[in-house]
Formats: structure tokens, sequence, C-alpha cells
């Protein structure tokens, strides 16, 4: 009787406190897939010193991103779509991150191998994430589409959270561009890893310079 | 009533026995499922967290990567939520808390999956799934928890964060509204998948309960059967065996079930037992047989064993039961009686051999002292010369009397009695006996009468000469045990039972009912060879004897101080036509008496052709034959003793031969007994006629003798099918 009674208060308590856990687990899910990266300072015009060709005929699209990040799948996902829509009318490429004294395969992941696979991107090695800091992205995904005049059309993000597929506001607005639309808006949040560690990048630019 | 009280009884305890097998069952569902999610739970956990870490290892910040928020989730979150079901199912198996934790657990995981995937819609089929396994409960009431839990998810999440349910940013709650109609839409069909499976648990809960009532009473028949009942395998083994075997053989049950039914039998009765059992195999006859099987402690058993084979549904044989009936005590019963008979017999011979020596060795004297008394009396003796020779003459008739007496009682039971059944007109025997006794009744002023029968010429079927020698006795009884101006009166009529019945009475001081048994035992006068009245003792033991043997009966009802009545029944009888003659050919039995010999009935109204096959038959010691005048009486006869064979002559005085053979086939009994025909008419028309009839051979006069009895040994051989019926 006395095991019995024991063990009712202690599925009792068992319970509560699995459904607290619960609670309080499935929040904290929710926060961090619905939880921003950070953007950097973006400039409003192509930037001079970057090494990426910039096409004057057509407009230009370029995707920062980190290599191994596993929630950018979902915007190569959302890129091949834009690229789809655009009918060859942009000129893309995603940067890869990639350290500086790494072995040269570093960055050639199966999401490098996708991005290089979405007809009209090129896949390009970001030593260092120069040109991520050049185009002021900080968060894997950032998406900037530049006009044919260079300047700045569009930035930020192209899925609407960590990981989640399917149609989003950033990729809307690309779209729209594109096509010589007016879009809803030209910016959204990134969602995804860090490119590259602030304070080294920033360290070595100065270092640089 | 009892019968029916059990019934009810039985009933009850069925239902009783069929919810407590359902509820078994369910409970077994109960625990077995919960053991299947407690495992399939910490499988899908482990799964969870193997995917994170493949689909999204690390989190990274440049060349330095973190272990992946959803690795963490999927340990620490998944784990949560499988943790409380997983130790449900260890502590609490079987419990409806335990079964609805796992639902709301199995549910929130489901949810967890489509969070973590970013409301892939593929993700979704893992409620579907879900709510499948959930189904293996067979209760329909688990399906409110889950169902609750994830519409509640649902919506919630299609309010709040539609992006992780249904990976779009805003969403309508209307969607959230179809995904738990769908759920609903599942669960319809689901429930009454469950509702379904309980009727069926409790289908077979209500035909196990049945089953095992039935098994038990079959169990309970086997196991408290008063005979030995075992169950022995194609192997030659005992699968099963009763108490009753057990206690009859002296082992155990375990020991026997080690043993081959071989081993316990007796040695000379192997082969044969071996012998029996192939033999079911390959009949599906049931065998009874005598064996002899060796006790555990070597007593030999005498057992009568009736066995079959047993075969399953598709005709394959499964195995062998067995009755087993102890009959040691039986035969040995049966040994000591057959020799008690034979030493009877043994005993029984001497004496009337020793009788029928004596009664030749006192006749020889006798004759000469009641022979030369006579001539004495002749030669004028003086008057007191006169009384003494007529004692001596008394004397010497008494002792004759007594001499006959024993000697026809040693005849009657040494077999050695020869009897003339024959139609006898009653009125005339009886007529003849009072004549008789009229003398000697009037000698002692006795009222001697005879009522007249309503049927003037009833006759029965008797020795004449033996009918009256009763008759005559009754009455000399009765004249002599009458006092004086006493009354006695004879009388006959139809009994209840068809039979004649012949009445002395008498108004004598009648017997006392407990010496009544003794009447008729040969030399007890009950007392009055105290009195005056002389007698041997031996008269009524020779009258019953004489009615057995004629298929009649005698008794006697008597009042002490009012009188006695003796009474005679024999069959009744057509009026003699022609003449109809019993005769015992070698050794008397009595008719219906069954002492394995064999019974001819010869139907022919030519005397010479009658003592020829007497002559023939004469030296069949094993042969009794029974001779009808006339075809009615060869009928009755056939009825009356059923004999072994019948011999039919053609031509008789009322019926023909024809008409005898066939008024015997068409009786169901007389049907099965052979008919030869003796006749002289030898054409071969006639011979294929009578045999197309149902005669079984035809034989010519004149008759040859060898032919004749080979004939007669061929038809009165019993066929197979004559043993069965008489079996049957």
């Amino acid at each position: 009787m006395n095991f019995h009674r024991r063990n009712v208060f202690v599925t009792f308590c068992f319970g509560v406190t699995w459904v607290v856990a619960v609670a309080v687990g499935w929040r904290f899910v929710l926060n961090y897939d619905s939880a921003a990266g950070a953007v950097g300072t973006v400039p409003q015009k192509w930037p001079a010193h970057s090494a990426i060709h910039r096409a004057s005929d057509r407009m230009t699209l370029v995707m920062l991103a980190h290599p191994r990040c596993p929630c950018t799948r979902a915007t190569m996902g959302e890129l091949a779509r834009i690229m789809a829509s655009a009918q060859g009318k942009v000129n893309a490429y995603v940067l890869f991150f990639r350290p500086k004294n790494s072995k040269p395969d570093w960055d050639n992941t199966d999401l490098r191998r996708s991005a290089a696979a979405i007809p009209g991107v090129t896949a390009i090695s970001d030593v260092e994430g120069v040109e991520a800091h050049l185009f002021g992205a900080e968060t894997s995904g950032h998406t900037l589409l530049f006009g044919r005049d260079g300047s700045l059309l569009f930035s930020g993000g192209i899925t609407d959270s960590r990981g989640h597929a399917g149609g989003n506001k950033g990729e809307s607005a690309i779209v729209a561009l594109v096509n010589n639309q007016r879009p809803a808006l030209n910016r959204t949040m990134v969602f995804g890893c860090r490119i590259a560690d602030q304070m080294k990048t920033m360290k070595d630019a100065i270092c640089s310079k | 009533m009892l019968e029916i009280v059990d019934h009810a009884w039985e009933g009850r305890t069925s239902t009783g026995r069929a919810d407590e097998l359902f509820q078994q069952h369910r409970k077994e569902i109960y625990e077995d499922t919960d053991r299947l999610f407690g495992r399939f739970m910490a499988i899908q956990w482990v799964g969870g967290i193997l995917f994170a870490l493949i689909v999204s290892p690390h989190t990274w910040v440049g060349q330095t990567s973190h272990i992946h928020l959803h690795v963490w989730a999927a340990i620490f979150v998944g784990g949560a939520i499988s943790a409380f079901p997983i130790w449900m199912t260890r502590v609490w198996p079987g419990a409806v808390a335990t079964r609805h934790a796992v639902a709301t657990a199995q549910m929130l995981m489901s949810a967890l999956l489509i969070c973590l995937t970013g409301g892939r819609i593929e993700t979704h089929f893992h409620v579907f799934g879900s709510l499948v396994i959930l189904s293996f409960y067979r209760d329909w009431k688990v399906f409110i928890p889950a169902t609750l839990v994830i519409a509640l998810d649902h919506f919630l999440r299609g309010i709040y964060w539609p992006l992780s349910v249904y990976g779009v940013l805003t969403a309508s709650p209307w969607r959230s509204v179809e995904h738990g109609a769908w759920v609903v839409f599942e669960n319809v069909f689901l429930v009454m998948s469950c509702l379904r499976s309980i009727r069926e648990m409790r289908f077979i809960a209500n035909r196990t309960a049945a089953l095992e009532t039935s098994e038990r009473n079959s169990r309970q028949t086997f196991e408290e059967a008063p005979i030995g009942m075992a169950v022995i395998g194609l192997d030659d083994r005992f699968r099963q065996v009763n108490t009753a075997f057990c206690k009859m053989i002296g082992y155990s049950e375990e020991e026997l079930l080690s043993r081959s039914p071989v081993d316990l039998t007796y040695p000379d009765d192997r082969a044969e037992t071996r012998r029996i059992a192939a033999a079911m195999l390959e009949s599906n006859a049931h065998c009874s047989a005598e064996k002899r099987f060796v006790c555990k402690n070597g007593e030999v058993l005498w057992a009568m064993r009736t066995g079959c084979l047993i075969r399953d549904g598709a005709g394959n044989p499964r195995h062998f039961l067995i009755m087993v009936e102890d009959i040691t005590q039986r035969k040995k019963a049966a040994a000591a009686l057959q020799e008690a008979k034979e030493e009877a017999d043994r005993a029984n011979n001497a004496k009337s051999e020793f009788l029928s020596r004596m009664s030749h060795e006192l006749r020889t004297p006798l004759n000469a002292i009641i022979g030369f008394g006579q001539l004495l009396d002749r030669q004028n003796p003086t008057g007191q010369q006169r009384g003494h020779l007529r004692h001596i003459i008394a004397g010497g008739r008494h002792l004759l009397d007594l001499i006959n007496e024993v000697l026809d009682i040693s005849r009657i039971e040494s077999g050695r009695l020869q009897l003339s059944l024959e139609p006898v007109c009653v009125s005339e025997a009886v007529q003849e006996a009072f004549d008789l006794m009229r003398p000697a009744a009037v000698e002692r002023a006795i009222d001697l009468s005879v009522q007249p029968c309503p049927e003037l010429h009833c006759y029965v079927l008797a020795d004449k000469q033996r009918f009256k020698q009763v008759a005559l006795n009754l009455l000399t009884n009765a004249v002599k045990y009458t006092p004086i101006g006493g009354e006695v009166t004879i009388s006959y009529d139809v009994s209840n039972g068809g039979r004649l019945r012949l009445l002395v009475s008498d108004t004598g001081v009648g017997i006392p009912a407990e010496k009544l048994s003794r009447l008729f035992t040969p030399f007890d006068r009950l007392g009055a060879e105290q009195s005056e009245v002389q007698g041997t003792g031996l008269g009524l033991a020779v009258c019953r004897r004489l009615m057995e043997a004629m298929g009649g009966s005698i008794g006697v009802e008597s009042i002490p101080g009012q009188g006695s009545r003796f009474w005679i029944e024999l069959p009744r009888s057509a009026p003699a036509f022609g003449g109809m003659v019993l005769r015992s050919v070698g050794r008397f039995r009595a008719p219906d008496a069954n002492n394995g010999k064999r019974s001819i009935l010869y139907i022919e109204d030519n005397r010479s052709n009658v003592m020829l096959v007497e002559e023939i038959l004469a030296d069949q010691a094993e042969m009794e034959l029974i001779v009808a005048f006339n075809g009615e009486s060869g009928l009755a006869l056939a009825r009356q003793h059923t004999p072994d064979l019948i011999l039919l002559d053609l031509h008789l005085p009322d019926l023909s031969g024809p008409e005898v053979l066939t008024e015997l086939k068409s009786d169901e009994i007389m049907r099965r007994i052979p008919v030869v025909v003796v006749s002289a008419d030898a054409t071969t028309r006639q011979i294929e006629r009578l045999k197309a009839a149902g005669a079984h051979s035809y034989l010519t006069k004149p008759l040859d003798v060898e032919k004749f009895l080979r004939a007669i040994e061929e038809a009165a051989t019993p066929s197979e099918e004559t043993k069965e019926c008489v079996a049957a």
C-alpha cells in the first residue's frame, strides 16, 4: 500500500515536472528558430574594393554564406526558385566563407555544390570573409541585389526563419525587383549561422590596412 | 431438475470466465502496447538525436563550430517528452494513465518534429502514423488526449508561430481546423477499428471460455471415468492416462507416460496387441479384445480392452483411445464356475450311473418280491397271510414307485430323458387322470370333480405320457393330503399369457408360506414323513423337471387350513393334424435352452421318411431333430424354436412346400434359417424356382446318406451374416 502511494506521488511529481520541462524546452526551441542573425553595415552602392565582377547589363545578386551552415540549405532552395524566376536577368554569386589557412576543400561542401549546380549562379570562396565584410553580411544566407548601376536594391534573408523553406517576403521582393516590379519591402531579417568571427575579421582587416 | 441447475451454473461460470479472459486479454494488450511504446519512444528519441546530428550537427561562427541547437533540442526536449511515458510504461504498465501519457507524449514528439523541420508538410504524417500505432491499444479513449494535444498545438502555433507548424508566416485559423479535421477523420476509422477489435476479443473470449468448459468436461469425464482410459500416440507411447487406469495397473501417471503399452503387456499377448493396432490403423473399426497386462507388482491383470483410432479433421491418424476394464475377477470366477460345473457334472454323472445300476439291481429282486407275492395271494392264503402278503406287495410297489421316480429324476438331470412333444388334447388327458384317481377319491370320500373348460378341445404342446404323469401326480397329492370328506377340483383354462393353465385345487391342510420354497426339493416332504401318508418326496420334483423339460412351468398357491392350488402352464398348440413330434436324438435338451447343439426342423408328412432321417441322424450327437407332419405345425415350430436348419418336403397335407417356404422367407427372423428342400420332384425347373424363392439347396429322394449329411452340415453351419444377426 505504501509502495503504491509512493509510486502515485512520484508519478504525480514526475508528471508535473514533465509538463513544465516540455513547455520550457518547447518555448526555447521556438525562440531560437525565430531569432534573426546580425546584419553589418550594408553598402548602398556596390563596394569599390570588391573582387567580384558586377555586370552592367543586368542585376547582380550576391549571397554571403557559411559553407557548413545547416540552416542555409533552405536558403539555397529559395535561391534556386529566384534564379528560375529571373530567367537570366540576374548574375548571381554565392560567396562561401573560407578561413585563411584552411585546406582548399574546407568550403567544398554539399552546400557549395548545390549552389554551383543552380544555373546562373557562380560559387566563389570568400577567404577570411573579406567580401562578406565589404557587403556588410554577418549571417549566412544574407542576400543582396544590386541594380545595373550598382545601387543596392535589396538586402536581407530569403527564408522567414532558421532553415524554414517555403515562400517568404525576401524571395518575393527579389523576384519582384528582377521583374521590374515594386517590392513590398527591400529589407528582411536574416536567419542562419554567423559567417565569421566579427572581432577577428575586423582585426585582420585593420592589420591589412 | 438437477441437470438444469447444473447447466445454469455452468452457463454463469462460462460467462464469468469469458469476462475474465476478455479482461485478461485486454490487460495483456495494454501491457504489450505499453512496452512497445516504451521501446518505440526510446528508439524514436535516439533516432531524433541521430537525425539532428546528421542533418544539422553544428552551428557555425566562422571556422568555429558549436553543437546545433536542434541537437540539444532533440536531446533535451525530446528526452523530456519521452522520459515520463517511458518511465510510466515501466512502473505502471497497463494503467489507463500510462497509455494516455504515451498518447500525449507521442503527439508532442510529432509536434516537435514538425517544428524542427520548419513545418515540412511531410512531417505531418508522423501524426497520422502515431495515431495508427496508438490504435494498437484497441482503446479508443487514447485518441482523445492525442487529438486534443495535436489540435491545441496546431491551433496555438498556427496563431503565434505559424512558420513552425505550417512553414508560412501567416496562416488562417481554418488551416488548424482543417488539420484537426483530418486527424478526426482518421480517428473515426481507428475508433471503428478499435470497437471491432473489442467485439472480436469478446467473441474469442466467449469461445475460449466455452472451449475451456468443454475441455474441462472432457478431461473430467476422462479422469473420473470408472474404467481405465488412455490415449496412446502413434509412436506407441502413452500420451494421457486416467486415474482408474493408473490404479488398475499400479503405476503412477508419470511412470506410465514414460512407457509404451507394449512394455506393460503380457509377453504372450504382445504380438496380438501389435496386430490389433495395425488393424485399427488400416480401418476405422473399433476393436475389443481381452488381453493381459503386467502390473507394477508383477501380477497379471486380465482386461477387456476396447480401442479406436482417433483421426484429425483431415482424416490423418492422431492417436489411439483405449478403454480398459479389469476382468480379472470375472475371469477367475468363470474359471472357478467352469471347474465347479465340470466337477458337478462329473458327480452328477456318477450319481446317475450309480442310480441307474442300483435301480437295475433293485428291480430284479423287487420283481421276485412283488411277483411271488401276487402268486401267493392267488393261492388262497389265510386271512392273516393275505394281510401280510398285501403289506409285502404294497411295500414292493412303493419301493418300485420310488425307484421309478428316482430314475426319472436321474434321467432328467443326466439329459437322457426322451420326450415326444405333440399336440395333446387336455380334456382327454385330464379325463384319463380323473378316471384313474376316482377310485382312490371314492375310497377316501373325497369329492373329486372336473370343471368343464369353455374351450372343450384345447391342445398343448407336450409329451402326452409325461403330461398325464404330472396331472396324475398333482391329483394323487391332492387326494392323499386332503382330509376325508374334502374336495379336489381339477380345472383348466387359458392364462393371461395365452398359455394353458391346469389347476388342481384341494381343501387340504395347506402349506405354510415359509415351506413353499422347499416344495419341489427332492426327498423333502415338508414333515409329511411323520404322518401316515405314504410318499417318496420325489413326485413334485419330478413334475417340475418334466414341466420345464416340456417348456412349461409349475407353481403353487396355498393358504394353511384352507387348501392348496397347484397349477401347471404349457404352450398351447394347434389341434393334432397329421401329428407333430419333437424327438430328442441323442441327449435331451429343453427346447429353449441353448446347449450348443444344432437343431433341425423336418417338415414331412410321411412317417417312413421321418424314421429314415431319424435313423440317419441318430449317430449325430450334436444334432437335434424336430419333426412336423404338416405345414402349419412346421411354421409354428419354426417360430417357437428358431432351428438352425429346416428340411422341407414339398407335398404336405395342409400347405404346399413352396407356400411354407414363402411364409418362412417373409418372416423377419425365420428368413435367416436355411431351408433345404427334400423332395422326389427332381425337375430342373422346380429346383430353380425353389432356389429363387430362397431355398438354400435341394435334395432329391431317394436320399444319398453321405450327400444328405454333407448338405446338412453345410447348410446348418451359421454364415457370418447369421452370426451378426444373432449377436445383434
